[in-house]
């Protein structure tokens, strides 16, 4: 008795002393920044100097000011071009996962746009879209007119495409290597055994490949949408949000550095994470009643049966006890 | 137990250190005020021939500082071979310097940096003089004065004018350089006709290149020194004037030059670095920037003597005017030895003084009496004047008023940028941009409760 109980002493002294380190980082490093994100919200503030408390105005400001709004629009560009990253990445992973030749430098050079870091993504598509260069020479040598190429930067129905282009580019091999990893566990005999059931690799990829990765293409998608909502290095460092391409954050870095509106531009922080919170418990939801949940093998009126069953198994033996 | 006495006498030996350490802090500071001389009590080459020491020497040039630096060191100890000169590269200088200067222990000469507002100069740095026996002799002395002492000197300043390609205004046949926005904006329609050069480069895809444009309203376009001062307590400051001067006419000659279609045909395609070339060898004709981009121009290119530089177009009641400011100041540590404190200031008396550095950087001379540089030939006629120091209690009003409204003066160069975003589209006037920024401007008077009675 005396050693069982010691040993759940140990136990939790263990899970302590493991827990304590990631424990106290989260805690000094994201919630303490973030709750102090919050108070700072309710004051007028510059980065030095005195604070005053002004409730809740920063809120108000940031819902009267048309700009803030009119800038999530932007990330709409984005969106759009997150759902086409996704399908892309798909298409590649479902080449890449049936044997091809040279799949490893494929999957290196896809991969490869992850690995630079944001701001020089930023420069080298500075350089492509620029007058005259990469991109236009480029079109030049197919026939096109200099006269007949759009402005790629200045145009506003075109520059936010091209900016949501980049980070297509940037997070494609990133979205193909995860879809990839997933496919992998596909078991292989599966789809020997639809061969042989006369299926094309449509079918297979339909109703062998999309089912057993829907949780990671889910997943995938929730985080491109609010990456899309928080888009900041390519409006920021190829056109610094001129010609309409201002995105949120652009806005928000704006007032807050340039302008020295700290609390302002934590409100919007805010409102922004509340934006974001609820997009993702919204296609949650969407996800939820439109397939299942994802991860599920079974069909759905399956699972809801099942669970029902479970619960009553709990109530049961609650009440037993 | 051993153990235990090895530590205790470890500590008790880093305590004895540490307080010995804040004792000869305290005797350097103390000596501050003993038998140093002000600046000007000294005579360069004649006074503290017998004095030794070993001074060091910060800088944030870097690229020059082993070469051009080291020059100016081994001249002076021709002179002087009693004191050594050594010189110390930083990168990173503001944040770096602001870290070494709170130890008390970083050399003997420096570069103040920014960051050390005018309050607490007094806490690091020698008093070199009275502002009033500094400031006939030395530009710009007030930047760096607090109540009536002044602890930096400027190491030179530049004006503001605009950047030019000789041979191109020639070419077009522009002998008079223009006085007047609308002169300058006729003489670069004469630039697009008669020649292959872009009128104007905005480099607006730089973003630091529109905010130049803030850089002129104040002096330049108005020749008052103490505007800048007034802007916080003026109604309306970006309101058009009958006699095209201020704010209004600077902007207007951004929006109009744009409008007229003067400038490169993609402005977010930009590149800062090659525009330097291209001015130099005559594609670009013209760009509005500060003097100190004139040299690098030169440097840039195979033709450096076809960059010039003229006044901004702006003239009031008949004088041009140029507006000027200092470089970094130069400080000296008042916690060194005072032997080195001396020798620094002997230092720094022959540098303002005597070398060669204005000359090659071509800034302004710190010496009030000696000429402009080569590249300002073309502001003989023009008045270059400096801001006067904010009214007391008022250093940051300025500030505090130019961030509430985000109009961003010399801050923020995105609203420099709207101005030609707007006139390339036409979507606004420039009549309608001054508008929301005085009104912006008003507003912000207003919440902080800033007296307007101008």
């Amino acid at each position: 008795m005396e050693n069982v109980k010691s040993r759940a002493k140990e136990k939790w002294l263990v899970i302590v002393v493991f827990m304590f380190v990631p424990l106290l980082l989260l805690l000094v490093f994201t919630y303490v920044p973030f709750f102090k994100m919050v108070e700072f919200s309710l004051y007028k503030m510059k980065y030095i100097g005195p604070r005053t408390f002004v409730g809740l105005k920063n809120y108000a400001d940031v819902f009267s000011r048309g700009e803030c709004f009119r800038s999530l629009f932007v990330s709409v560009y984005y969106m759009a071009g997150a759902i086409i990253q996704l399908g892309l990445a798909l298409f590649l992973a479902t080449m890449l996962v049936f044997r091809t030749k040279g799949s490893g430098i494929f999957k290196g050079a896809m991969f490869f746009p992850y690995l630079i870091c944001g701001i020089a993504i930023g420069f080298i598509f500075k350089f492509f879209y620029a007058r005259g260069f990469v991109l236009d020479s480029f079109l030049q040598m197919l026939g096109i007119k200099l006269e007949d190429i759009p402005l790629w930067l200045e145009e506003e129905n075109i520059n936010n495409i091209s900016l949501a282009a980049t980070s297509v580019w940037r997070y494609t091999g990133q979205n193909m290597i995860l879809f990839l990893g997933a496919m992998m566990s596909v078991d292989t005999d599966l789809y020997e055994a639809s061969d042989l059931d006369g299926a094309n690799k449509w079918h297979q990829f339909r109703y062998i490949i999309l089912p057993s990765i829907k949780s990671i293409v889910v997943l995938n998608l929730i985080l491109s949408i609010s990456g899309s909502l928080s888009a900041f290095e390519p409006p920021y460092v190829i056109t610094n949000g001129a010609w309409g391409t201002g995105t949120y954050f652009v806005i928000m870095n704006r007032l807050a550095h340039e302008n020295q509106k700290v609390g302002l531009a934590c409100a919007m922080a805010i409102v922004l994470l509340a934006i974001i919170v609820a997009c993702t418990v919204a296609q949650n939801l969407f996800f939820k009643y439109a397939f299942d949940d994802g991860t599920a093998d079974e069909s759905k009126a399956a699972a809801r049966k099942r669970k029902k069953a479970e619960k009553e198994a709990k109530k049961a033996a609650k009440g037993g006890r | 137990m051993k153990k235990k006495l090895l530590s205790l006498g470890l500590v008790t030996t880093m305590v004895f250190s540490l307080a010995a350490c804040g004792g000869n802090g305290g005797s350097g500071g103390g000596g501050a005020s003993s038998d140093i001389p002000t600046i000007d009590e000294i005579t360069v080459g004649e006074d503290y021939q017998e004095l030794e020491a070993e001074i060091k020497v910060l800088t944030n040039r870097t690229d020059i500082v082993d070469t051009v630096y080291k020059g100016y060191a081994d001249e002076f100890m021709k002179l002087y071979p009693n004191i050594k000169v050594e010189y110390e590269g930083i990168t990173d200088y503001e944040e770096t310097l602001k870290l070494r200067l709170t130890t008390g222990d970083w050399g003997d000469l420096c570069f103040i940096p920014t960051s050390v507002s005018k309050s607490e100069l007094s806490t690091y740095f020698t008093k070199l003089g009275d502002f009033d026996t500094l400031d006939p002799v030395y530009q710009y002395v007030q930047e760096k004065t607090f109540e009536g002492e002044v602890y930096g000197i400027a190491n030179g300043g530049t004006a503001r004018g605009v950047i030019y390609n000789k041979k191109i205004w020639e070419e077009a046949g522009i002998t008079e350089l223009p006085t007047t926005p609308e002169e300058f904006l006729e003489d670069l329609k004469t630039i697009q006709d008669k020649t292959d050069a872009i009128p104007l480069y905005t480099n607006f895809g730089a973003g630091w290149t529109m905010g130049a444009w803030d850089d002129y309203i104040d002096l330049t376009a108005t020749g008052d020194p103490d505007f800048r001062n007034n802007m916080p307590h003026t109604k309306d400051p970006f309101a058009k004037r009958d006699d095209m001067t201020g704010p209004y006419a600077v902007y207007y000659t951004l929006y109009e030059s744009v409008a007229r279609g003067l400038i490169e045909e993609s402005p977010s395609s930009t590149d800062w670095e090659s525009s330097k070339r291209r001015l130099n060898e005559g594609e670009i004709a013209t760009m509005v920037l500060g003097s100190w981009a004139v040299e690098q121009c030169k440097e840039a290119g195979s033709t450096p003597d076809d960059v010039g530089y003229m006044p901004f177009p702006i003239t009031v009641d008949g004088t041009m005017f140029a507006g000027s400011g200092g470089n970094y100041g130069f400080g000296i540590n008042n916690q060194a030895d005072e032997d080195n404190q001396i020798a620094a200031m002997v230092y720094l008396k022959w540098l303002l003084e005597e070398s060669s550095i204005y000359t090659d950087e071509g800034s302004i001379p710190a010496l009030k009496d000696q000429p402009l540089p080569d590249a300002l030939e073309d502001f003989t006629d023009t008045e270059i004047i400096s801001n006067n120091a904010a009214p007391e209690g008022e250093d940051d009003l300025f500030d505090e008023v130019n961030d509430e409204s985000e109009v961003g003066i010399n801050k923020d160069d995105f609203p420099d940028g709207e101005i030609l975003e707007y006139a390339l589209k036409g979507e606004k006037t420039l009549d309608e941009i001054m508008d929301e920024w005085n009104q912006k401007w008003s507003d912000a008077q207003e919440s902080l409760g800033v007296e307007v009675n101008r």
